[in-house]
């Protein structure tokens, strides 16, 4: 039977607490949220999904070079058409011939997700990866928004696997104009018509749980959570008690995480050890899947969910670039798609080069070699993501190249070093890469550093990914 | 190969003018270059140009050089258009010497100009970081202060080098700036507003990078066989040297010097048959503070690491043993770029002919120049020595 046999989880390191909403605007109308989760200004639904998927895959003890089928859903991807599944999964440094597909359009694409991996298992894929990542957008001055968490979550599937999915079932009724988002809105809408859209949400997840062939009676239950109200309004219909749904909530310290919303919450119940979960989510329109899962003891996870800095109102929304003023005139660095397409690897996956004639690093690889000046082919080598700051400056307001001027209005200072990556075998190579994930300060000559995968900026249109800096994890 | 000699150089104000154009500029240059002259040079008598220009804004991206030559009468001129980032014209000068060594003229042009004043901050920070490494370095969110600024951060940390030490060569070079008239900030700063101006890349504040600035110079070099005609006080190309390296910081072994500039010197000393402590006075590549305690190291006017105290102990002030950059240098005389290079032989030539005005030395003998493009991507480096006094 199909399972999961690691998950990992990731939410971003901002917080905002319910009272700078208050005082800013006299009231906080998303309920039941006491502090949320705020991407960073360099985050989106693809970064969270990379984080989330490499440290499941950490948890799984495997590598992206293992998957052979990859899921990756969100309500908010950064482009409404192209399948980021090619650029998720080059990040991941998946087999360009594994499955990949992209669920949006609704906070259930999560679940519908993890449903579409059990078939691709059940019908023979080796090793599925759910990814589910979201930040919800909606007006400053709307419910939507203020509840509007960010997190992602990541699951690996294989038959038999430790958590085994027992049961499920899916349900949907039309229910027009509870929640959308407009073709070429960049926020989600809602009528606020309270009790349609109570019972839009009751009459789903309701439909789900009586369609599971068995009846649940689970320890912890992940339930949609738009805000920290609602899931425990459908209790009684997802025949649960609000204890089991209080034990996994995420909603009441990040937030609504839309399509990650359940996963997450899954995530963390799984993480935890709860042996017995039901997962029922919601997505607009309306429908709803219920999963039955149960599990021996805690599996292979890495969630860390913990927060670090709390935003005031003002920062908050710099953060989210509503009150800043897009990218100033005057052009950026020229670097063609083309060109950037072609550093992927170094982008992505750190490949570097090693001279067959003196055995030295180079990066990027291509050229003479920078020791011995050899021009025979380097040798490709993944570097391994950590290293030591060698020069470092922190580029204040005004030093910034135009193309990084928008960034650095959203999230202030930012650290650019100069920092010797590492090599499986222990050498290192000299790369620039800006700081992100931590005030700028707190990078200094020497100190050790990890990689991650942020934005780098947009040009034509289209973002460039690549990898940043933080401090090291301890 | 023949010797080549310096017999006049001239700049144009450096600083912001909405009333010139790049060619008006140069024209500025040109005719204060001929006017220096001691016996006169007709426009007839040059046989060759090499301009200098980053092409800050676009304005003229091809053919730069011929559009200034024409503008000033040279029209039919062979004109070349060097371009080395910031040391553009530092090169056009190096190319000068080669036409005249190679026999090739007996009278060549050297000069470089630079409009940066006239648009908008963002597109001028556009134009100053397409000098960095674009793909790697520039990406890592970075133009040259960030660049700059890492140096510090690895010198600091290194040679215990301070955030105080880096002010004072604001100070000194603003106290010989305001003696310049030409000096875009020509005004004096105390350590104290050099120390509390407003952070641009840490550690380096504002007053530890240049401005950005209008601006042109111009520089006439010619041959032995010609010399006598122009002057009798030859001021003689003693030492030219050059360097390259990688554009990027991050793909050099060190980032506490610059390997360029240490190749150029020594290329310049050999040839002049001096050690760095025979030079008198130099004009060196002071973009940012650090970038002029860096010059003190690589071009061997104190040791490795001792850059801070050297300027701490007042040795490169006006009226020290080693004065550096008299004429204000790029912090205080200002930085526009194609312009720079030949602008510091403008002031090499000024204090060896006696015509620096308040600056001006008690009778040097010989000046360096020292021009860096990037972050050291280019680096040039010329030794004049005053003829007559050497001979003596």
């Amino acid at each position: 039977m199909t399972g999961i046999t690691a998950v990992g989880a990731y939410a971003p390191r901002f917080r905002i607490t319910s009272e700078a909403f208050t005082e800013a605007w006299g009231q906080f109308q998303a309920a039941g949220i006491a502090e949320k989760a705020v991407p960073a200004a360099d985050e989106d639904a693809l970064t969270m999904a990379y984080e989330a998927a490499t440290r499941a895959l950490e948890a799984a003890d495997c590598t992206g070079k293992d998957i052979s089928w990859l899921g990756f859903a969100t309500s908010n991807p950064p482009l409404a058409e192209e399948d980021l599944t090619a650029r998720l999964g080059a990040l991941l440094a998946l087999p360009a011939d594994s499955t990949r597909h992209v669920f949006t359009g609704s906070t259930r694409a999560g679940t519908r997700a993890l449903w579409a991996g059990m078939d691709a298992v059940d019908a023979g894929s080796k090793r599925g990866l759910i990814v589910a990542a979201d930040a919800p957008r909606g007006e400053p001055d709307d419910a939507i928004d203020q509840a509007a968490g960010a997190g992602a979550a990541a699951f690996v599937l294989e038959t038999d696997g430790e958590a085994t999915i027992v049961d499920r079932a899916e349900y949907a009724a039309a229910y027009p104009g509870t929640r959308f988002r407009e073709t070429g809105s960049e926020t989600t809408d809602g009528l606020g018509i309270t009790q349609y859209d109570r019972q839009a949400f009751a009459e789903t997840i309701g439909g789900a749980v009586d369609g599971l062939e068995r009846d649940p009676e689970p320890d912890a239950a992940a339930i949609q959570a738009p805000d920290g109200k609602l899931p425990y309004r459908v209790a009684g219909p997802a025949g649960v008690s609000t204890d089991e749904i209080q034990a996994v909530a995420t909603v009441h310290d990040l937030g609504d995480l839309g399509a990650a919303s359940v996963p997450v919450s899954l995530a963390r119940a799984l993480a935890d050890g709860h042996e017995s979960v039901l997962a029922v989510s919601h997505g607009s329109g309306a429908g709803a899947d219920a999963f039955v899962l149960d599990s021996s003891g805690p599996i292979p996870a890495a969630v860390d969910l913990e927060g670090g800095d709390t935003l005031s109102y003002a920062e908050y929304l710099r953060q989210r670039g509503v009150v800043t003023s897009g990218q100033p005139a005057g052009g950026g660095a020229y670097v063609s798609v083309p060109t950037w397409q072609r550093s992927l690897p170094q982008r992505y996956r750190l490949e570097a080069g090693r001279c067959p004639d003196c055995g030295s690093l180079s990066f990027p690889p291509g050229g003479a070699c920078d020791d011995c000046g050899s021009l025979a082919e380097p040798t490709p080598v993944e570097l391994a993501g950590t290293g030591t700051i060698e020069a470092v400056t922190t580029i204040s307001q005004g030093g910034a190249p135009p193309e990084f001027a928008e960034q650095q209005a959203q999230s202030g200072d930012y650290a650019a070093a100069i920092v010797a990556l590492e090599s499986d075998t222990g050498d290192t190579v000299s790369v620039p890469a800006m700081g992100t994930d931590a005030e700028p300060s707190v990078f200094s000559v020497g100190d050790r550093v990890e990689t991650t995968i942020r934005r780098i900026y947009t040009q034509e249109g289209v973002t460039r990914y690549g990898f940043k800096i933080r401090p090291a994890a301890e | 190969m023949r010797d080549a000699y310096l017999i006049g150089a001239g700049q144009s104000p450096y600083g912001a003018f909405p009333d010139e154009s790049y060619r008006s500029l140069f024209r500025t240059a040109y005719e204060a270059a001929v006017e220096s002259v001691p016996n006169g040079l007709e426009s007839d008598d040059v046989d060759e140009a090499f301009v200098g220009t980053l092409g800050v804004g676009g304005r003229q991206l091809g053919l730069p050089g011929p559009a200034v030559t024409e503008h000033v009468g040279l029209d039919g001129v062979p004109c070349t258009r060097v371009e080395n980032a910031c040391a553009a014209s530092g090169f056009a000068v190096r190319q000068a010497i080669q036409a005249v060594k190679s026999g090739m003229a007996d009278v060549v042009l050297a000069g470089g100009f630079e409009v940066m004043t006239d648009m908008s901050s963002d597109a001028t920070k556009y134009w100053l970081g397409v000098s960095g490494e674009t793909e790697w370095e520039r990406l890592s969110g970075t133009t040259f202060s960030g660049v700059y600024a890492q140096m510090a951060s690895a010198h600091m940390d290194a040679y215990g080098t301070t955030r105080e030490q880096l002010s004072r060569v604001a100070v000194k070079n603003h106290a010989n700036g305001a003696k310049n008239p030409h000096a875009q900030l020509g005004f004096e700063c105390s350590l104290e507003d050099a120390q509390s101006a407003p952070v641009v890349a840490d550690p380096l504040n504002l007053y530890h990078c240049c401005p950005t600035s209008d601006g042109a110079a111009c520089a006439l070099i010619v041959s032995e066989d010609v010399v006598d005609d122009y002057t009798d006080e030859p001021i003689r190309v003693a030492g030219v040297g050059a360097g390259s390296d990688t554009v990027g910081l991050f793909q050099r072994d060190s980032y506490t010097g610059v390997p360029a500039s240490q190749q150029a010197a020594e290329a310049a000393y050999e040839m002049a048959e001096i050690e760095p402590g025979a030079v008198d006075f130099a004009e060196v590549h002071d973009c940012f503070a650090i970038a002029e305690l860096l010059a003190y190291e690589d071009l061997g006017f104190c040791e490795k690491g001792d850059a801070g105290a050297f300027v701490e102990s007042g040795a490169t002030r006006l009226e020290g043993e080693l004065p550096v950059n008299t004429s204000g240098g790029l912090k205080s005389k200002g930085h526009p770029i194609g312009a720079t290079g030949a602008g510091q032989v403008v002031e090499a030539f000024k204090q060896l002919s006696g015509t620096a005005g308040d600056r001006q030395l008690e009778n040097p003998t010989r000046g360096l120049t020292h021009n860096v493009g990037g972050s050291g991507g280019a680096a040039v480096v010329h030794v004049f020595e005053k003829e007559t006094e050497v001979n003596a």
